[in-house]
């Protein structure tokens, strides 16, 4: 019976591709799962927020008494000036600023407290309001003199749409860096052995690089002529977006590239780079603020160079800063898509030495 | 002095032993033969002559020899047309002599498909293709396996006399093939190689075949060497 031999013959692949099959079957499942799980909370209760003196008269003790107070719904962070605590907040390293008047100690006393939120932080602007209610609420429970918490939304404002475009750019990028130029470069398998002959493995991966790096201007360009035509104010042509989103290309493609060429162009190494799509995805804080995130899950997105990434475009295009103001990161960003090219420069000696 | 030879090599795949020791020195003019059986090692030992695979032991001289390959399954872009892949690979190498593509093109019978998608050629078109990337920046030395594949009798004469023209041009070409009777016209030096070692290696009426044909000498030389264990 045909059904049955065809049967059979999908079990003789199943056994030959048994490594893909349990990629796909089991740990992108387990992946996926594991990566929902540790999202824990979608309210956010220990969100980081900074902590800082409306002036010198405030003493330790009252900015001790407010972190305490806030540590109910945040993970306050104190920290000397509003300067540098906006700055955090710039760079997302915390999701508000707590400023602390002087006089809590003072019963019946009027105080103010400002919560300063990120106006382009679209998923914690709206609920900063509640943010600010609960605060109030809590500190004047918990304090003599009665509060009141004035909430000032720093930078450009933006909704959820324009929030959403940088990630999208992003997303995109790192979509064609992880599976289009891994499935191109399988495609040269064919002519592998003619490209080695008459030039070589480490000429045909620079040119596709180079090529395709090129082209990813393209899409910044489709994204930056759409946004204009539905009037959004936001430029995805800004040097530093530019730059944050070409070297994230570099970087992912030519991570994928070397492990194309580490599995020999087969398609194991595009399972493997699926799942490294799935890694960047998860653990970039690509969508999610990172701060809504567990405590384990915030340190894992920390490190990835694409959360870095995430914030420098979003910078740039939201929130219109300059490179200037990100030269370290910019810097780290281009270290690393060093790292990645001399990782696949290694990936292309371990393929000459191993045939 | 211009040298392609394999001195002393030994090519393994975990445990199976491809060639065993093999030493051979290719002529850097004529036409010469590498005969032996499927899965005796010819393909192995081009791919080590052509520098893609290293030896497990031994050496290799390619010392001032440019070579061209035709490969067993013929190597392109298949989604370039054969104008396009024929202009790819002679920018890769900066070669720029038109009227020797033009002659290519002509002898190989390619006019008629330079603009098709080299993905769709019939197989005889494809290694017609592969033989002329392999002959485009006019090397030293071509070394091509299984030449005639998939070629019908007259295109297949057609290579012959296009090969045998090159080689009297002051080039070498080495073919690799398990059937001598097309070639024994046209050949100057014959290689048998069987089981992963040359059994004989000797020039055009160098030994007079006892049998009545060159095939049946060739067939009686391999079964009388029997099986060396690989």
């Amino acid at each position: 019976m045909s059904l049955r031999s065809l049967l059979r013959k999908e079990a003789y692949w199943s056994r030959r591709n048994a490594l893909g099959l349990l990629l796909v079957l089991c740990l992108l499942p387990g992946l996926f799962a594991g990566s929902s799980l540790l999202f824990q909370d979608v309210i956010p209760r220990d969100t980081p927020v900074a902590v800082v003196p409306q002036d010198e008269t405030v003493t330790e003790e009252e900015l001790l008494s407010v972190q305490f107070g806030l540590a109910f719904f945040a993970d306050p962070v104190a920290v000397d000036s509003r300067e540098t605590a906006l700055g955090q907040l710039e760079r997302e390293a915390v999701y508000a600023v707590v400023e602390v008047p002087h006089g809590l100690d003072q019963a019946g006393r009027d105080v103010t407290f400002r919560l300063y939120v990120d106006g382009s932080m679209v998923p914690f602007k709206e609920p900063s309001q509640t943010i600010a209610v609960i605060m109030a609420d809590q500190l004047d429970a918990r304090l003599d003199a009665d509060v009141d918490v004035e909430r000032v939304i720093v930078g450009n404002s933006h909704d959820l749409s324009g929030y959403l475009v940088p990630i999208a750019l992003l997303g995109v990028v790192v979509l064609f860096a992880l599976t289009y130029v891994p499935y191109n470069l399988s495609r040269e398998r064919r002519v592998l052995d003619r490209v080695r002959l008459e030039s070589s493995l480490e000429a045909l991966v620079g040119a596709k690089l180079l090529f395709f790096t090129a082209l990813v201007l393209v899409p910044i360009g489709v994204f930056h002529a759409a946004i204009s035509l539905l009037g959004y104010d936001i430029s995805a042509v800004a040097p530093g977006t530019v730059l944050a989103v070409l070297l994230t290309f570099v970087t992912l493609a030519a991570l994928g590239m070397a492990i194309m060429v580490l599995t020999r162009f087969g398609s194991l190494g595009r399972f493997l780079n699926v799942l490294v799509l799935v890694v960047v995805v998860a653990f970039s804080g690509l969508a999610y603020p990172v701060g809504y995130f567990s405590a384990l899950r915030r340190t894992i997105v920390r490190a990835m160079p694409t959360h870095y990434a995430t914030i420098l475009v979003r910078s740039s295009m939201l929130r219109e800063l300059p490179m200037g103001a990100f030269a370290d990161w910019f810097a780290g960003l281009g270290l690393v898509a060093l790292g990645a090219l001399v990782i696949l420069k290694l990936s292309v000696v371990y393929h000459r030495r191993s045939t | 002095m211009p040298r392609l030879a394999l001195d002393g090599v030994t090519k393994r795949y975990g445990d199976v032993v491809a060639l065993e020791d093999v030493s051979i020195e290719v002529a850097t003019s004529g036409f010469q033969c590498l005969l032996g059986p499927n899965g005796t090692g010819k393909t192995t030992l081009l791919r080590l002559l052509l520098g893609l695979e290293r030896p497990t032991a031994g050496a290799i001289d390619r010392e001032g020899v440019t070579v061209g390959s035709g490969f067993q399954r013929p190597c392109f872009y298949p989604s370039l047309s054969v104008r396009e892949n024929l202009d790819v690979f002679a920018h890769v190498r900066d070669v720029d002599d038109g009227d020797w593509r033009e002659r290519l093109v002509e002898r190989l019978h390619l006019r008629p498909v330079l603009d098709r998608r080299a993905g769709d050629l019939s197989g005889g078109f494809a290694r017609k293709l592969d033989l002329a990337l392999a002959l485009q920046h006019r090397p030293d030395v071509a070394l091509l396996d299984e030449p005639l594949g998939a070629l019908d009798d007259v295109a297949s004469e057609r290579v012959l006399a296009f090969l045998r023209d090159y080689a009297d041009g002051g080039n070498a070409v080495l073919v690799s093939t398990h059937r001598i009777a097309s070639f024994e016209p046209h050949f100057d030096r014959l290689v048998v190689l069987h089981d992963g070692s040359v059994i004989y290696d000797g020039e055009r009426g160098d030994r007079e075949p006892a049998a009545a044909s060159i095939q049946e000498w060739y067939v009686d030389l391999v079964l009388d060497s029997g099986e060396s264990p690989r």
